[in-house]
Order: structure tokens, then sequence, then C-alpha cells
């Protein structure tokens, strides 16, 4: 028996046969209940635990139609248009499910039919019926109002003015329906009777191109699982021919015997549909995450989906037949190293027009860089010398400046003398500076306190290290706060 | 004339020992050792170091008895300077000149045995963390060189989390400025662990489509073992391709890389303004350069100056340096309280740096020029 808190009294929420047969019912109370029967089971619900217990069965059911929603706490929607014959029909196919269900120690009840609130009250009021088209109203006429999905308090005013079945409401007038009771009751009758349209929101994105495979002999081994997704990388590969495209992110569905579903994705730079290119991004992404795939008892249903497609781009090979392309070379290399070790693993530098420091440059994912159109400028020697000389940056900037002591300087606004940085002291054999950088204001939100400037200096230590200080502040009588010194960059 | 030959048997002997050495390193490391080299005489001499001035006719002959079967030639190349110089080229790889990175620096070139193999590994050490800028610096300068034939080609850059934290993100904006490296060219992948770190590396290095990979660790590990330089090494051979292994604070250890060069930082000249050096000022990035393993040559250190404009090389003597600038190469601030004692002494090689103050650890292989710098 499982209990919940409700109102602050600990109620029954679900109960099992057994307790049914103590006639025993759901929201009775607990002390009720024990009061009853003081031998009873009673086990805290876990809403979290049970919802995430409807998310992998919706997995699970994955393997009938890519369109699984989730409805409630303890309903799910399967749009089996077109996957029916898959399967030997429609009445083959709800057998399956109920059994393999049954199997997996789950008490399911299905209904099948054109409409998804048809398909609801059949599953709640009848259980394992199959309605065809057309038979919606006669199925729904004689259910009470709960079979229509509407709120309790609607349900609860329907059946104070005598409205007791859905035939009822079915017959009764719309406008003044509508006028009472809000347009949703309609709505609902409606979508149930096939008047609208109703749409399943599936919980997954429907992927554009899928191939799978059922395997008679569950597979265990990664090798196995490998060797699989080329196969049916293969058979990607000529419907993504046809269409003229690449595959941009790939997921490979490994359905396991017990039901447990994993779900592995790989994300490419550039639209791909190599085979042998494919199988080698899940060989990392396999490899990666060996220790979080459980095999089990093996896999019987093996899919592989595109995610998301692009344009394919063919290039033309030049007549040695070597089509040399550096950059998709790249490519594949940030695909297999990002399959492997995460997203931000391979990370290109951006320019950015800032003067601050640590803004003028960021990194970004290798696949969401700007592509290289054209090669690169050659050399600055090619282009004329400038006459001003862009100030010196440092090759290594500290992604934080670190704080260091500076016991004194020279004069006020000088160059430090000596510093400590990270428990050692330095001292300063040259310096160059200040090169004064104001923090930007127009990225000030108003209101906002302003930041200090920084006076950044070249500091030549004495054993030749070469590093980029700033003191953040001024010294100043009216401020309160002494301005303080940070270690920014080295210089090589 | 006994004791003359008593002292060309012991060199000879000694010379057999020496190559029966290095043929078993080679053979540890997995290559066969490409060229075997009596080195010139030393412009100057290395203490503790003996540096062989063999007369060329038994230096030579010294070989011939050593190793006859693999013996092809000697080289007798008609520059006086080099006339003593043998060399032996063994069976497997015959390195053609350009096989080798021309630093552009004679000496160190010489010494390196024609400049640093471009299909190679090579390892860069700095002896601490606070070294990291020098090391990136003559890394990223011979990887300028490199880019002058592979124009455009992008360079992976490939760290662990700690040395990127601990020693700082490499800065585009510098590198471009300095080396000539496009940020659009500069790829950075930063790996949680060394062990991932490895294995990026070892993807990246066999890639012809990288002009060189960097991969910068902290510290000693066991996992980049010989066994793992050695992979490294056979893949970046096998592209003909450049990995840079830049080990910051760490010991040496055995690696299969041919050449180790142990980098820190030197002293910057001053400016150079068209009224002569501008006191007080921090000129060109200049890096000290210790052989620390070659299979050609015995340790040398050289002091180098890398040009941004030119995207060069240049070596700084000391005598140079010493006629340039005869009190220091660096004016003592005008603050005044420097609290380094005047030496006066231009010392050529200290033997170990004293024991530094503090928590500060000793320094091994201090460069020699640096003591007059602080003179007054």
């Amino acid at each position: 028996m499982i209990s919940h808190r409700d109102s602050n009294a600990q109620r029954i929420a679900a109960l099992d046969e057994r307790a049914e047969a103590l006639k025993l019912k759901r929201g009775m109370g607990i002390a009720d209940a024990r009061a009853m029967h003081p031998s009873i089971d009673v086990v805290e619900a876990d809403a979290e635990a049970d919802r995430r217990l409807l998310e992998g069965l919706a997995d699970w059911c994955d393997r009938y139609t890519p369109l699984v929603a989730i409805d409630g706490e303890d309903g799910l929607f399967l749009d089996v248009t077109g996957c029916t014959h898959l399967f030997g029909g429609e009445r083959a196919m709800q057998d399956e499910i109920l059994t393999r269900f049954f199997q997996q120690g789950f008490d399911v009840r299905a209904g099948l039919a054109s409409t998804p609130g048809a398909a609801w009250a059949a599953a709640r009021f009848h259980g394992d019926r199959i309605v065809a088209g057309g038979e919606e109203e006669a199925l729904i006429a004689p259910l009470p109002l709960s079979a229509l999905r509407i709120a309790p308090e609607t349900r609860a005013s329907l059946e104070s003015v005598g409205l007791r079945t859905a035939g009822a409401v079915m017959t009764a007038p719309r406008a003044p329906l509508a006028r009472r009771f809000g347009a949703t009751l309609l709505l609902r009758l409606d979508q149930a009777l096939g008047r609208l349209d109703e749409a399943v929101s599936p919980r997954l994105p429907v992927a554009p191109l899928s191939v799978e495979r059922h395997l008679a002999e569950p597979i265990v081994l990664t090798d196995d699982i490998e060797r699989l997704v080329s196969r049916l990388a293969v058979a990607l590969k000529t419907d993504l021919e046809r269409r003229g495209e690449g595959a941009r992110a790939l997921a490979l569905l490994l359905f396991r015997v017990d039901g447990a579903v994993s779900r592995i994705a790989v994300g490419t730079s550039r639209p791909m549909r190599e085979p042998q290119l494919i199988q080698k991004l899940f060989h990392e992404r396999l490899t990666a995450q060996e220790q979080d795939i459980d095999a089990g008892f093996g896999f019987d249903l093996v899919r592989l989906s595109v995610l998301s497609v692009a344009a394919f781009d063919m290039l033309q090979g030049d007549l040695a037949g070597e089509a040399s392309d550096d950059d998709a070379d790249i490519a594949l290399f940030a695909d297999r190293i990002r399959a492997r070790l995460g997203e931000a693993a391979v990370l290109k530098p951006v320019v950015v027009e800032s003067h601050l420091p640590e803004r003028a440059i960021t990194t970004v994912p290798f696949s969401e860089a700007p592509q290289r159109r054209m090669p690169p400028k050659q050399s600055d020697r090619a282009t004329p010398p400038m006459t001003i000389h862009p100030p010196e940056r440092p090759v290594r900037l500290f992604r934080s400046p670190e704080p260091i002591e500076v016991p004194a300087t020279e004069i006020p606004e000088g160059p430090p003398m000596n510093f400590c940085w990270r428990r050692a002291l330095y001292r300063v054999a040259s310096a160059e500076g200040p090169e004064r950088i104001a923090a930007e204001w127009w990225r000030q939100l108003p209101g906002e306190e302003e930041t200090p400037t920084r006076d950044y200096y070249r500091i030549e230590d004495s054993e030749g290290r070469r590093y980029w200080l700033y003191r953040q502040g001024l010294y100043s009588s009216a401020s309160q706060t002494a301005p303080r010194w940070f270690m920014h960059g080295v210089f090589a | 004339m006994l004791p003359e030959v008593n002292v060309m048997a012991m060199n000879a002997v000694a010379r057999d020992t020496v190559f029966a050495l290095r043929r078993q390193i080679a053979k540890i490391e997995g290559t066969l050792p490409e060229r075997l080299e009596a080195p010139a005489p030393a412009p100057r001499a290395i203490p503790g170091k003996v540096r062989s001035g063999f007369p060329s006719g038994i230096a030579e002959k010294q070989i011939l008895k050593a190793d006859p079967q693999f013996y092809e030639k000697p080289n007798r190349s008609s520059d006086a300077a080099r006339s003593d110089i043998t060399v032996v080229r063994r069976g497997l790889a015959v390195a053609s000149p350009d096989a080798f990175l021309h630093t552009g620096v004679e000496r160190l070139d010489a010494a390196l045995g024609g400049g640093l193999p471009k299909a190679a590994l090579s390892e860069i050490h700095g002896l601490e963390t606070r070294d990291a800028g020098a090391v990136a610096g003559f890394a990223l300068s011979l990887i300028s060189l490199i880019l002058r034939e592979k124009q455009g080609l992008p360079v992976l850059w490939i760290g662990t989390a700690e040395i990127f934290r601990e020693a700082g993100y490499p800065y585009a904006r510098g590198l471009h400025a300095l080396f000539g490296v496009e940020p659009e060219q500069l790829l950075f992948s930063e790996a949680p662990k060394l062990l991932d770190a490895l294995w990026i590396a070892e993807e990246a290095a066999r890639m012809t489509a990288l002009a060189a990979v960097i991969l910068e660790i902290r510290g000693s590990s066991r996992l980049l073992d010989l066994t793992a330089t050695r992979r490294l090494h056979a893949r970046a051979q096998s592209a003909s391709r450049p990995v840079f292994l830049l080990r910051q604070a760490g010991e040496a250890e055995p690696t299969a890389a041919p050449v180790r060069l142990i980098v820190s930082a030197a002293p910057a000249a001053s400016r150079e303004t068209v009224a002569g050096p501008l006191a007080g000022s921090i000129g060109r990035p200049a890096f000290t350069v210790d052989i620390g393993k070659s299979r050609t040559a015995l340790p040398g250190q050289f002091t180098l100056e890398w040009n941004p404009d030119e995207h060069a090389f240049a070596e700084r003597r000391p005598q140079e340096e010493r006629a340039t600038n005869s009190v220091a190469m660096v004016p003592v601030p005008l603050r005044g309280a420097d609290p380094a004692p005047a030496s006066g002494a231009v010392l050529a090689f200290p033997a170990i740096a004293s024991p530094a103050p503090g928590d500060q650890p000793s320094r091994q292989q201090r460069p020699a020029h640096r003591s007059p710098r602080r003179a007054g």
C-alpha cells in the first residue's frame, strides 16, 4: 500500500489487490486503515520515482512508434498511425504490447481508437478494446462523464444539473453548455468524437530518419553494437543521399530485453553520411560511456536515428582522385574528441571587439565556430608595417586575475618595486607602463557601481620572467578603499 | 710517444663505450640512432662536461672501428669550421636536410645536428610553473617558423585543466602579435585528466591536417612514460608533423623524444630606438635554452631572442652583451632600492644555484649571464 500526504493527512494513494480485498479504498486515511487492519504495510509515495518509471516506459514504447507522449501521472499515448502493419495489424500489436508489459510485471490497460480521447476512454473504461473508426460515439455515449477528460469541478456541476453520462452531454444543446461550463467541455467532446483534431505532442522530437534492426538473439558486446551501427549507417546513407542531406546529430537507441532503453547521441560539426565515420563517432562515445551502459541480458532492438540534418555539399575531387580537405579531417577529429570528452573538449578562439583583455578573446566550441571560408591572409610581413604598434599582449592569460600583494611602489601610481604572488616574492627589475584600460561603461547596467579602471604594467622580475600586472583603482584620499593589484598574464 | 698512444687508446675505448651506450639507448627507445657526430670544439667550455675535440683522423678511425658495418661515409664538409665533424648515417633513416627545422641560430642548429627534427616528438621543459610563459613562447616561436612553410594550417594546443589553471590559458591576441599565429588557426583542447589529454594528443599526432601539436602538462606522471612518448613519437614520425611536449615543473624522465630542451626566461634587452637603447624598457622576448637531451650533441646553453617582426631567432652571446652593455644589460631602475648587491664579476658558469631563500625552490641550471644584470 502506498500513502501520500494530502491536506495534512496521510491518505492511501494506491493499493494492491490484497489490500483491495480487505475493503480498503483510495483516499482513505491511513489512520483509519490501520485501525481496520493493523498489519498493513504502508510505503510513502514517491512522485519523482513514479515519473521516472513512466518515462522509462515511454522510452521503451519508443520501439513501437516514435510518437510517444506522457499523459498525466499514469498514462501513455502512442500514436501508432502507420506503424501497425509492422507488428501484424492493430490487434496483434495491442496484444504484443499488453503481453510484453505483463511479462515485465505491469498491470496495463490499453485502448486503440482513431482519436486520442476515444482511446483514452476505451483504455480506462473497457480495457483491451479496439474501436473502429466511426464507432467513437457509440463507445463514449454510455460512459460516465469522467470518460471525457474534464476537470472534476466541471464534472460535479454537470452532474448537479442531471447530466450524468457522456451521451446526455452530447444530446444537450451546445450553446448553453459552452456558456455555462466553458469551452473545454465541448472541445474535449469534439476531440473524442473526431470532429476536431487533437495532436499528441511527443515527448522526444521525431527523428527525420531512423533505421532499426530487431534481433532474434540479443547482443551484449560493444563490438557487436558497433558493427550493427555501421550496418545501420549504410542503410541510412542511401536515404540521406536521396534527400541530398547529411546528418548533424545522430542518436543510437539500445532497447534492452528487460525494457531499459539507453540513448547515445553524437553531434557532428559538418553534415556527415559516411558509414565508417558515423561508426567512428559512436565508437568514441561507446568507449567513453562503457561503464554507463549496462547491457544486462542484451539488447534486442537497435535503432539509429538522425536527429537533425543539413544540406550536404558535395565536393568534387581532383583528377588524381583525392580531394584533400583538411578542414573535413579536422572537423571529424573534433567530432571524435567531442563524442568522447564532451561539448567543450575542442575550443576555438574568436576575436571580439573589446578593450578588456579577458573579453577580447572568447572561446567557443569547435562545432559552433564560424566556418573559415577564406584562407587566412598572408602573414603580416606582406602588409606594410603599421606605424603605431599595438599594445603588447601576454601569451598566457589567467582566467581570473590572481590577487597579488604589493608592499610598496616608488611613486603612488607607479609600478611596484616587488610583489608577492603565490607565496613567493618577486623583485621587479624593470617595468613598462602604465596602460590604462577603463571598464566598458556601455555594458554597465544603470545603477550598477562603476568598476574601477585598471593600470597595466609590463614587469620583468630579477630572473628575467615577464608578467602583466594591473592595479585596480587609483590612490586617492577621496576613496576609502585602497587599490588592489592583480596578476593577469605572463609574457613570453 | 708512448703516453700519446696511451691517450689515443683510452680515447678509443671511451668512444667505443659511448657508442655502445648510445646504441643501447636507441634500442631501448625503439629507434636506431640516425646520426652520430663528434661535436665540434665547443665555442665555450662547459664545466663538468667534457667536450671532446678529436683531430678528425682519429675520430674517423675510431668510428670505423666502433661500427664498421653501418659506417657509410665520413661527411667531410669543406667548411673549415666543421671540418672535424664526422657523421655516421645508419641504415634506416638517412636524414635529409629537409627533415630538420632550422632555428636560424647557427650554433644551436649545429649543436642539434642540423636543427630540431620536424617529424618527431620534441620535449620542451620548464623547470618551474612560472616559466610557463617562456616555455610556451619558445614553442610558439618554433611553430611560427614551421608555419612559414605550412601557411594556414591549424595548430592544436592540448593541455590539462591543471596547467591551464596554474599557468594561464593561451591568449590568442598575444600569440598573434608575437608569433603571427592567427586566432582562426588555433585550436585549444582542455582535457580534465592527463589520460584524456594523452588520448587527444595521440589522435592529433597522426593528423596531417595540423601544422603542429602542442601537448602541455604539469609535473611528472607515470602515464607519460617511455612507452607513451614512444607512441607519440611514432605517430609524429608517420604523419611527419612535429609534436611538442611541454612539461612544466617536471623532472627529466626517460623519453623517446630525440630532443629535450630546457627553456627558461632570459632578461630582455632594452628596446631599440633611433637614439639607441631605451633605458628601462623591456624589449623582445628572450629565452635561455639548454639542450637537455640530444642524440647528436653534448649539452649546451644558448640565449635566444625572438624577433616578433621578422619572426626569427637571433642569438645573444655573452661576449656581445658585454661589448654593447658594458655595465648592465638593463639599467637599474631609478627607484634605487634594488636589494641585490652588486657582484661586478661576470661568472661564466655558476656551478649550482645557491640555496634559495625561504620557500623558493632552488633552481638548477641557472643561466650564466643572469648574475651581472643585478649589478649596479
